[in-house]
């Protein structure tokens, strides 16, 4: 026992060590409110959108893709809504099991199943969905159904395909839609302010963006927005009750210039021969007809081919994926002839009386090289006049030799020829308008005289395409008066521009028309034949592109039994005249006679524009 | 203050300040209690027959005299380590943990009794002990302490392993221990570290803690309760989302939300502001512990009424500091508030005790 004087002492000793153990819980107290304060309202705006993050799920809702008309309101593109039974692959463990079971029901054919094993691989390691059958019929959605309960994986769902009304007709223009890539879709996302990585995956299933021709270049307009349904969670992820819709914005519409009667016409004129037609409303620069052949079908590209049918695409030796209305580089030929003609005249080289003799070649006083023309003792005296109509080289190929090089390429340029021409064609090529720095810089040569020979006929190094062409024709006909080609008649960008070509009045437009009436008008004219085809009257030029250089008609016909090394058909025309409307170009590779063959599909095109 | 209410030729001893302090933060509690069980009017209802039970059992065990306590203090060890060795042999597993004795009407976890058990003990066996303690009782106490807590921490149980060990070490404190002594085993314990943590920590005790230390480490891993706790208090802000309007506790997403995270619900819900108001609830109960240790009759009293309510500021701290990421997850529950039969008695029974110790005095002593 201790006495009672320690008494004291222990008390005294208990409390004093009592205060401590308590101050101690004290200062641990304090440390705890601090950091429930610095929770709760240094950090609370933090914490508040942790909390909202982990109870809250947004799932997209992707938008209707815009509908893609003619300039007559008639629907080329639009989206049809198909019940397709969809897989998820990630979740299958043996695809043949699958098929087997699932073959019971519906039927696939064998087509349809190499897509599936073609495509399951790829899909289940990104963990996205796969549309197994397409657009099933009620029985097909009513049989599985009521056996769902055997497939946990696959499931039926509404998707949208692309479809376009006239497949062959529009592939190059109006051109395909596909599947969106990680990055794409990302950026799509982001713009909207929808950063959800984690979810881009598993919503961007089946989403589809223009890959190529206007589908690709009016991407942004006719995707539209994403909306998003955003859902409470806990924390298992089950969805427990919307409790946000925002609807999805619906793409834009898309007006397009393009004519579907116009375009049918060019097709079937082209007959699946490799070339091309562009059609131009001359007023508005509108983009009428735009076609390339051969083609292919873009709704097989757009909502799943096989590949075997793709790989026989992408290995014809046709080339049918190839634009070559905006990408196809063409040497202009004879066609440059109205054009360099306007350069005599504008520089005052020569006039419309002046004259000389055509012996059916020219000689470049430098070097004594032969430049011949198509027609073996020439035209005799020709004037530009009869020079066109006849397409005689020697008066072009003299007006050339002439004329300062570096001044007849910018007059060229006016023109369209070596530069972008059209405001939303996809990926146009810009062509060749060759200059001395530009042959330096890639063939390591000089300039020669003989090249500005050569560019007087439209040969040699120059080159565009048929849409640059029909630009041309398009300045041709309006005297001088240029603006930028474009799908849509609205299209902002688009100016009126007079080119920039002096000392040429509207007489001498008004000669170079009548010169080019007579190409079909006259009995002497190389494109004579389409006098009895065409309905309206129609200024030409028509062109024929030398692949391989031949002295003689002899030596012609031995390398034309090989179709490649055939000239290329080529005409440029509008009308109808005086007032002409309508500017179109075609060009028919290997098809030797522009007058001849590529000819009558420009009359047949403009008769259909204008007998509207 | 009455603390002896008399009636003819019995007396009822009571502390009105404690019983009714206690009373509030149990009805407080089951009001938490519906919100964190999302609802479920079962779990109250069970609870409250606890509470009900717990307070009748407190007012019982406030009346008998302290001698009852010293004289039976090593019969009550020897039951709770008798229960502890039965829990050993006959414990439900649950979790990998054996800490629950199944008495089919009640499930108890036999760590709640030893943990008022062992102070009682030592108050008693140390009440007359001169100052400072000798080396000798000392020893003999740390032997006991060190025994018992590795009973607890073997269930395992680490958390209630630490509030016995710590409610030994307080008596002990508080009974006299040497400075000198103090100062030379907290050096021990120091250098002694890195074997305690190879040996006696199972490895998801060392990852809790190592996540402790940085959570960033593993986000949806074992700290994923921290980061969920944090989550839940830190969006209450200053007013709370309102009752049953806690979106991380009724969607899921905090764990343990109706045992050891039940304050995270309450932050939630109720705000900084709410939690000021709870929390000073339970420093009432604790000024009013020093109060009464102050003029407690004796040694013993004044040592059992410091260590009990020393074990209750513990249990508290451990499980406040866990919630809010201060201390490393150990499970903890919050007293009167948490769910759980048997911690909620455990606190009942030592209040009885202090109340107790604190109402009876000796009139020759005046």
């Amino acid at each position: 026992m201790i006495d009672i004087d320690e008494r004291y002492v222990e008390k005294k000793s208990f409390f004093n060590r009592l205060l401590v153990v308590y101050i101690f819980f004290g200062i641990a107290f304090s440390f705890f409110l601090y950091q429930t304060y610095s929770l709760q309202i240094s950090e609370y705006t933090n914490y508040e959108s942790a909390s909202i993050k982990n109870k809250t799920k947004e799932v997209l809702v992707q938008p209707v893709r815009g509908i893609i008309y003619d300039r007559n309101g008639n629907i080329i593109v639009k989206n049809v809504p198909t019940y397709d039974l969809i897989l998820k692959p990630s979740q299958v463990i043996s695809i043949e099991n699958f098929l087997n079971s699932i073959s019971e029901i519906i039927d696939f054919n064998e087509s349809e199943f190499d897509y599936i094993k073609e495509n399951f691989a790829a899909k289940a390691s990104l963990n996205r969905e796969l549309v197994i059958k397409k657009d099933l019929s009620m029985e097909e959605i009513a049989k599985f159904e009521v056996r769902s309960y055997r497939f946990p994986y696959a499931f039926i769902d509404v998707r949208y395909s692309r479809i376009n009304n006239y497949p062959h007709l529009f592939s190059h223009a109006v051109g395909y839609v596909g599947g969106v890539n990680n990055e794409e879709i990302e950026n799509i996302l982001r713009n909207q302010d929808l950063a959800q990585i984690e979810t881009i995956f598993k919503y961007s299933n089946g989403f589809q963006i223009g890959k190529t021709g206007l589908e690709n270049t009016y991407d942004d307009s006719l995707r539209g927005k994403f909306g998003k349904k955003v859902y409470q969670v806990d924390a298992t992820g089950r969805l427990l009750k919307e409790e946000e819709y925002i609807k999805p914005i619906s793409g834009e519409d898309l007006f397009t210039s393009l004519d579907i009667e116009a375009q049918k016409v060019a097709y079937n004129q082209m007959n699946n021969r490799r070339g091309a037609v562009v059609a131009i409303e001359i007023d508005t620069g509108a983009i009428v007809s735009y076609v390339s052949t051969p083609s292919f079908s873009t709704n097989a590209i757009s909502n799943g081919i096989s590949s075997n049918a793709f790989n026989s695409l992408i290995k014809d030796i046709n080339k049918p994926f190839f634009d070559r209305a905006s990408q196809g580089r063409y040497s202009p030929a004879s066609t440059i002839k109205p054009a360099i003609g306007l350069f005599g005249i504008e520089k005052n080289i020569i006039d419309w009386n002046f004259s000389m003799k055509d012996p059916g070649f020219f000689v470049l006083p430098e070097d004594q090289r032969v430049y011949r023309g198509w027609r073996e003792g020439g035209h005799g005296n020709v004037n530009l006049n009869k020079a066109i109509i006849v397409s005689s080289n020697t008066f072009f190929f003299s007006l050339a030799y002439k004329s300062d090089i570096n001044e007849l390429i910018n007059h060229l340029s006016n023109f369209g020829f070596g530069k972008n021409v059209c405001i939303d064609c996809f990926n146009p090529d810009n062509g060749l308008l060759p200059t001395p720095e530009w042959k330096m810089n890639n063939l390591n040569f000089g300039w020669f005289k003989g090249d500005t020979v050569n560019l007087g006929v439209g040969q040699g190094y120059l080159s565009a395409t048929p849409l640059q062409l029909a630009y041309y024709s398009m300045i041709l006909a309006n005297h001088g008066i240029s603006q930028n080609l474009s799908f849509v008649n609205k299209n902002k960008e688009k100016k009126k521009q007079k080119i920039n070509i002096e000392n040429i009045n509207d007489q001498d437009w008004n000669k170079i028309h009548s010169s080019m009436i007579g190409v079909i008008d006259s009995p002497i004219g190389t494109a004579k034949r389409l006098q009895k085809l065409k309905k309206f009257k129609v200024a030409a030029k028509s062109g024929t592109v030398e692949l391989v250089s031949t002295d003689t008609k002899e030596d012609y016909k031995i390398i034309r039994k090989n179709e490649g090394n055939r000239d290329h058909a080529i005409i440029i025309a509008f009308g109808p005249m005086p007032n002409p409307k309508y500017a179109v170009s075609v060009v028919v590779e290997n098809g030797e006679s522009g007058g001849s063959v590529a000819g009558p599909v420009a009359i047949a095109v403009l008769n259909n524009l204008l007998e509207k | 203050m009455k603390k002896k209410l008399e009636f003819k030729n019995f007396s009822i001893y009571f502390d009105q300040y404690l019983f009714i302090s206690i009373s509030l933060l149990s009805v407080l509690g089951l009001f938490f209690l519906y919100s964190a069980s999302q609802g479920d009017s079962n779990t109250v209802i069970k609870q409250s027959i606890f509470v009900g039970f717990g307070l009748v059992l407190m007012f019982i065990l406030s009346q008998p005299d302290p001698d009852f306590y010293k004289i039976f203090s090593s019969l009550f060890l020897l039951i709770a380590i008798l229960l502890m060795f039965a829990t050993m042999i006959f414990g439900r597993e649950i979790n990998g943990a054996k800490r629950w004795l199944d008495l089919g009407f009640f499930t108890l976890q036999t760590s709640e009794i030893i943990k008022i058990a062992l102070p009682i003990f030592l108050a008693s066996y140390l009440y007359n002990k001169p100052l400072p303690i000798s080396l000798k009782h000392t020893f003999i106490t740390l032997t006991l302490i060190c025994f018992i807590f590795y009973l607890v921490y073997s269930q395992p149980d680490l958390g209630t392993g630490l509030v016995v060990f710590m409610a030994g070490v307080y008596i002990l404190f508080l009974a006299g221990l040497s400075w000198k002594f103090i100062f030379t085993s907290f050096g021990l314990i120091i250098l002694s570290m890195p074997f305690l943590w190879n040996n006696f920590l199972e490895p998801f005790q060392r990852q809790r803690i190592l996540t402790f230390i940085n959570p960033s480490n593993d986000p949806y891993g074992s700290s994923w309760n921290i980061t969920q706790s944090k989550i839940a208090i830190g969006s209450g802000g200053m007013n709370g989302k309102g009752y049953l309007d806690g979106s991380q506790a009724n969607l899921n997403f905090l764990p343990e939300a109706e045992t050891d995270f039940i304050f995270a619900v309450i932050a939630e819900e109720f705000g900084f502001i709410g939690i000021c108001i709870l929390l000073s609830f339970f420093f009432f109960i604790l000024l009013r512990c020093i109060y009464l240790a102050f003029n407690a009759r004796d040694r013993f009293c004044r040592l059992t009424i410091g260590g009990l309510s020393l074990v209750f500021a513990s249990t508290l701290f451990i499980n406040l500091g866990m919630v809010v990421g201060i201390m490393p997850v150990v499970g903890m529950p919050m007293p009167f508030i948490s769910k759980g039969g048997s911690s909620l008695l455990s606190f009942y029974i030592a209040f009885g005790i202090i109340i107790s110790m604190a109402t009876h005095k000796k009139l020759m002593q005046k």
